[in-house]
């Protein structure tokens, strides 16, 4: 009953707050329509356009040239040159694209030469020469182009996914946390609230409990707010469709939002062991940045170092980043994903014993 | 229970608080360990309003928080209605209410919501809740703010809803450090009323000061802490002699204080 009573004003003093309800779901919210708008601004559909050049001299390039703006969904149309300088006027007038000529057996010769006449104030002529010379340049030094890509589009989504994402999650998840946990902690420490409800009789575990399972509950929220508005938005940020999200399977979906459950109650609790320790909101604040660089620090490890093997299982954190990575690889690390969920849980049951503990020390909760 | 049952009894409590560099500094003492309670022992009873009395810095607050379990005694006991503050802390809590200035009142929240929460807290039952809701809150004029949220009271209504929360789950024992600090002479007249109503009902209080005259209107026995020390106990006339201010002047040039 007290367990209960407890956990019903930390759900009441969030729910009948509008200002925390804002605070906590805004960020989910703005990270959509802001990456939506983002993907929408870098990924518009461009109008096809038209080049038209004049050509002097023969080379295989053209080809090349031709493919690589349809590739782009522009065309060539490749004219033959009567006057050089009436060509040339042309392309100053805006009557046509640009000039490409040749030197004799260009294709045969090293060092054959090219000369390319175009207008860089016309945004047609300049973006022909932009994809000539970057054509040529491939050509000139006998790299073989291929216009088919290895990679499909949802596996190169999948890899910016499983690289940006974990890192993108934890960073959510210990801003949703903090600034809640803070409040309902420390906060209820420094203005003598707590030290009123450790006069009842009620269990000091079940205040720890009473205060780190609606925390946990509440922030989760927040996450999930913060986690679906990137995933949703993600796709589109990278001009990818979101029928990309289709690539994942039920399985690592399912383990993603289990990891998720696992890893909000432990920084919660991690939270409010610091903020049971510190003597005001500041001290507390200055403690949690410092842990929420820690794990930016592992995530980012995770990300950059490759296979770093079985062990990082047992490191809170770092383990839901890494098997997190693995699902938004498109794997299914099953047994990896399933005891990072148990080691986070139980590294959360040492926190909350350590809060415990914490709440029946006079010198932490009472030390000047 | 008897009527002199002693519902509160203190054996030899001894506190001692360590000083950080940064007091030592302030209060310009080399010495690292400060004894606040030294050996303390006395006895209040059932249906009677017991003072502690001392200036600051006596160890009076000291007592009440190892008293409310709030606090550890590092010797000694003290057991009230049979309940040691060592070994039964959770019983002891049951069984008290405690009010000081340092424990406060969540400011988002309401008297009406405050007290159903503390009254779950102490597990008392619905009924009984609602029904101690409505006597306390007409008696001291608590309803017409009852939703009216915390931080938005007067001072003087912010102190009647805090004593009304202590004692939420009617407590045998009322421990209450300097009940009439900061309040408008009203309030403390309510407050004071109120603790002469609670000793007609046969509750024990137990208050600390450094009122003189509080003290000879309530208390009906009195100890008066010097240095953590008890320097004399007993009623009003035993200790005060016809003059109580006299009396504790005199004990506490006795004891190296200088005015």
């Amino acid at each position: 009953m007290k367990f209960f009573a407890l956990m019903k004003k930390e759900f009441h003093r969030f729910f009948h707050d509008p200002r925390l309800i804002i605070t906590m779901l805004l960020p989910g919210i703005i990270i959509f329509l802001l990456y939506g708008i983002l993907g929408e601004a870098l990924n518009s559909e461009k109008e096809a356009r038209q080049y038209h050049v004049y050509l002097s001299g023969n080379s295989a390039v053209t080809a090349v040239i031709s493919e690589a703006a349809q590739k782009n969904g522009d065309s060539v149309e490749w004219m033959s040159i009567d006057d050089r300088e009436a060509a040339k006027d042309a392309v100053h007038d805006g009557k046509a694209t640009a000039v490409l000529v040749f030197s004799e057996n260009f294709d045969a010769t090293e060092g054959g030469n090219v000369d390319i006449f175009y207008n860089a104030s016309d945004e047609t002529s300049a973006a022909f020469y932009s994809l000539a010379t970057s054509v040529l340049n491939v050509y000139r030094v006998r790299f073989t182009v291929t216009s088919e890509s290895l990679l499909n589009d949802e596996v190169v989504g999948m890899q910016i996914l499983c690289s940006i994402l974990p890192l993108l999650i934890v960073a959510f998840v210990f801003s949703a946390c903090m600034s809640l946990t803070l409040e309902s902690v420390a906060g209820e420490k420094e203005r003598g609230t707590l030290s009123t409800i450790l006069v009842t009789s009620a269990k000091r575990s079940h205040i720890a409990l009473g205060k780190i399972v609606p925390l946990a509950c509440i922030s989760m929220l927040g996450a999930l707010s913060s986690f679906l508005g990137t995933a949703l938005s993600m796709p589109k940020l990278m001009g990818l469709s979101l029928n990309m999200l289709g690539a994942y399977g039920f399985w690592n979906y399912f383990f993603i939002l289990l990891l998720i459950v696992s890893f909000v109650p432990l920084i919660v609790s991690l939270i409010a062991v610091v903020s049971t320790y510190s003597k005001s909101v500041k001290e507390a604040s200055a403690y949690t940045g410092m842990l929420m660089i820690f794990s930016i620090i592992l995530t980012l490890v995770a990300t950059f170092v490759p296979a770093l093997g079985d062990w990082t299982v047992a490191i809170p954190v770092l383990n839901a980043v890494v098997a997190m990575q693995g699902l938004l690889a498109g794997a299914l690390p099953v047994w990896q994903s399933l005891v990072s969920v148990g080691v986070n849980l139980a590294f959360t049951a040492i926190l909350v014993f350590c809060m415990t503990m914490m709440l029946s020390d006079e010198r932490i909760m009472f030390g000047k | 229970m008897q009527e002199n049952e002693a519902i509160v009894r203190a054996e030899n409590l001894k506190k001692t608080f360590t000083l950080s560099k940064k007091q030592q500094k302030i209060e310009k003492t080399g010495e690292r360990r400060r004894v606040a309670v030294d050996g303390l022992s006395f006895s209040a009873y059932r249906g009677e309003i017991y003072g502690l009395l001392g200036p600051n810095g006596a160890g009076k607050t000291t007592t009440l928080r190892m008293l409310s379990t709030l606090i550890r005694p590092d010797a000694g006991d003290a057991f009230l209605c049979g309940h040691s503050i060592t070994k039964e802390p959770q019983r002891v809590r049951d069984v008290i209410g405690f009010m000081t200035s340092d424990l406060k009142l969540e400011g988002f929240f309401t008297p009406d919501y405050l007290f159903d929460f503390f009254g779950a807290m102490h597990g008392v039952d619905k009924a009984t809740l609602a029904r101690r809701k409505k006597e306390l809150f007409s008696r001291f004029g608590i309803d017409k703010f009852s939703e009216v949220r915390v931080k938005n009271l007067s001072t003087g209504m912010l102190q009647k809803v805090s004593l009304v929360i202590s004692i939420v789950h009617d407590p045998e024992v009322v421990i209450f450090d300097e009940p009439t600090n900061g309040l408008d002479v009203i309030t403390a007249k309510v407050v004071t009323d109120f603790l002469e109503e609670l000793r007609r009902m046969g509750k024990s209080i137990l208050l600390s000061t450094h009122i003189f005259s509080l003290v000879e209107k309530l208390c009906d026995r009195v100890g008066i802490l010097l240095n953590g020390k008890l320097a004399a106990e007993g009623t009003l006339e035993e200790v005060g002699k016809g003059d109580l201010e006299k009396t504790f002047f005199a004990l506490y040039e006795s004891e190296g204080g200088r005015l």
